[in-house]
């Protein structure tokens, strides 16, 4: 009785999954596709930044140029996720809850960014304000300095961040659809006690996500950013272009250290972006149940 | 007294609402009716102000509501799938419309939850209070959702397909439930459906609604027997249709007098309806009608007998007490104890 039973079970074990020898390869081939390039890139920043210990590693960060690099990188991201914030907010809002003519049309606008060469985004400002530019001679004439300034690199990271709160707000409020709001207006609430009381708390977890990516690729941006940045030296230099100078001028260490800056902040956008992930699903678990 | 008069609606070139006046007197319980499409759920959002109407009026207490938001009209509405703040509890829902008016006119935190307290009471679901909707079964959901329209004393009470959403037996129940609520709190109430049973069982008056139109305002039993159009004696109840030619008093179908009045009806093709358990069987000759039964299905109290009949090639199914005689095969006589004639084509 006993042999045909394990006979059967082995059978079947075959047939549902793969020989054993596939699968040791298969997952071989995956590790160590991730090994070469996500896992041992990282390991070298790192061991890179470290090669001549904490001391150099600490003062190649604290140097002025470095302070001055992560100083411009926080602004720019404040800024530009700050405003995306609100862009991304107000353009999910309109598509997601009404229907015009052109809805279309301005998804597709949104995503623009996605589709174009960070170069290209960059250049596009450098037509814009540059001296040979549409409104650069004007605003010259003004004492406004847009390109080879914060300005300049704040714009052109604006752009190239911009569908990242949409994108993320879009489907879930077209999810949740218009009859939480609804309700809110017929007991009395006004539109922005709608907002704030019922639409918000609702696509909360969407919108961390969305400032997450958003914030991770405003740190992160180097084409844009190259093109309009000028590299002046303790000015107009972000995190990412600084590590490409120091790196052209064979100062490995410096170069590296900044670059672990930005390594981490990768790390802990994963582990944040992971955490995000499982409460967005969470937050629909209910919406399922809701019309059994 | 809410009136709405000659309120037209289009969505593109499809007319939701064609024309439709109405009038519901304070206290009502009233029953808007229609398949669905028939622009019943866009007549209770436009009374809502969550719609609004390309043309005509809508007043409450003869003040013009149209000129006023969703917010500013003390409309209770309870959607079709509740709409529940999924991020508050079942308390804070409830709650809602009291912590959101103007400070002036804003109880105090006590008050609101003396008030909170009070309905959840009324719904008998206090000890949900702490509960999030997800939570809930289908039934507390909606009954939540009424208690929250209710907090704020609304004028009207609407309701789009309460009922729709929930298994047979819960309906049941909760049809029952919201009879009583209403005479105990007595809030005008409209509700929609296209249930035609529940509209007959629980509403004081029931507005029939096809294609845009109103087809019969009444009482249940009015319109289930003394039904204005084909559309509502078709839609309401179970009918026996047969195609008739109506000339100078006589009824003919398939070329042969019925012997049946016309009562009225004018000259031309007409359609005969009949209640299934108003058609009278009698033996072969007996009746205006005769058929040959081709099966006989017994369930509950009655049996239900497919007949072909020889009158054009027509096969009716009507229903007759479980001790009368019928089998398969049998040629029996037919007979409308009572009988509408409309016209064919409107």
């Amino acid at each position: 009785m006993n042999q045909p039973q394990s006979y059967l079970s082995s059978a079947s074990d075959d047939l549902r999954t793969e020989p054993w020898l596939v699968r040791v390869v298969i997952i071989a081939v995956a590790v160590s596709f991730l090994t070469v390039f996500v896992v041992l890139p990282l390991v070298v920043v790192f061991a890179q930044a470290f090669s001549s210990g904490l001391g150099a590693y600490f003062s190649a960060l604290s140097d002025p140029e470095a302070l001055s690099a992560i100083r411009l990188t926080l602004y720019v991201a404040a800024i530009s996720v700050g405003l995306n914030l609100v862009f991304g907010l107000i353009a999910a809002w309109a598509i997601a809850k009404f229907d015009f003519r052109g809805k279309t049309f301005l998804i597709s606008l949104i995503d623009l960014p996605f589709s174009v060469s960070p170069v290209i985004s960059g250049l596009v400002f450098v037509l814009l304000f540059g001296g040979q530019g549409y409104l650069g001679p004007w605003l010259q004439s003004h004492n406004v300095h847009v390109l080879f300034a914060m300005p300049g690199i704040a714009l052109a990271t604006l752009f190239v961040t911009f569908p990242f709160v949409a994108r993320a707000l879009i489907p879930l409020m077209q999810e949740q659809g218009t009859q939480e709001e609804e309700a809110a207006i017929s007991l009395g609430a006004s539109g922005l006690q709608t907002f704030f009381r019922v639409t918000l708390p609702n696509i909360k977890w969407g919108v961390l996500y969305g400032v997450l990516l958003c914030n991770a690729r405003a740190m992160g941006e180097f084409g844009a950013v190259s093109v309009v940045s000028g590299h002046i030296r303790g000015e107009t230099n972000t995190m990412p272009l600084l590590v490409e100078i120091l790196y052209n001028e064979y100062q490995f260490v410096s170069s590296f250290a900044i670059a672990s800056l930005l390594a981490m902040l990768a790390l802990i956008t994963l582990v944040a972006k992971t955490i995000l992930e499982r409460h967005l699903d969470e937050g629909q678990q209910p919406r399922g149940n809701e019309f059994k | 007294m809410i009136e709405v008069k000659n309120i037209v609606k289009k969505f593109g070139a499809f007319a939701a609402l064609d024309e439709v006046d109405l009038k519901v007197a304070d206290g009502e319980l009233l029953a808007l009716l229609g398949p669905s499409g028939s622009g019943k759920t866009t007549l209770l959002r436009i009374i809502a102000g969550l719609d609004w109407p390309d043309a005509g009026e809508v007043s409450f207490d003869g003040e013009n509501a149209l000129s006023r938001g969703a917010s500013e009209r003390h409309v209770g509405f309870v959607f079709q799938h509740y709409a529940l703040f999924r991020h508050m509890t079942v308390f804070e829902n409830v709650a809602f419309g009291l912590r959101v008016q103007p400070r002036a006119v804003r109880k105090d935190e006590a008050s609101i939850r003396a008030r909170v307290k009070d309905l959840l009471d009324l719904v008998q679901l206090d000890w949900l209070s702490n509960r999030y909707p997800s939570q809930l079964s289908g039934g507390q959901r909606q009954r939540i959702a009424l208690a929250r329209a209710l907090a704020i004393e609304p004028r009207i009470l609407l309701l789009d397909e309460p009922f729709g959403a929930l298994d047979a037996k819960v309906r049941k129940e909760l049809r029952q439930w919201l009879r009583s609520l209403h005479s105990e709190i007595h809030v005008t109430s409209i509700f929609v459906t296209h249930d035609q049973e529940e509209a007959l069982e629980v509403a004081n008056r029931v507005v029939v609604m096809d294609k845009g139109r109103i087809e019969q305002i009444g009482t249940p039993g009015e319109v289930y027997d003394n039904p204005a159009t084909a559309f509502v004696h078709a839609f309401i109840g179970e009918s026996i249709v047969l195609p008739v030619e109506v000339c100078e008093g006589g009824v003919r179908l398939g070329g042969k007098a019925l012997g049946i009045a016309a009562n009225g009806a004018p000259c031309g093709a007409s359609k005969l309806f009949v209640r299934r358990h108003d058609m009278q069987i009698g033996p072969a000759g007996s009746g205006a009608l005769e058929g040959a039964v081709r099966h006989v299905r017994t369930f509950g109290p009655i049996q239900r007998a497919e007949v072909a009949l020889s009158e054009g090639q027509t096969v009716i199914e009507v229903d007759a007490p479980r001790d009368r005689e019928l089998h398969a095969g049998d040629i029996i006589g037919l007979h409308p104890r009572r009988y509408r004639i409309f016209a064919a084509q409107e």
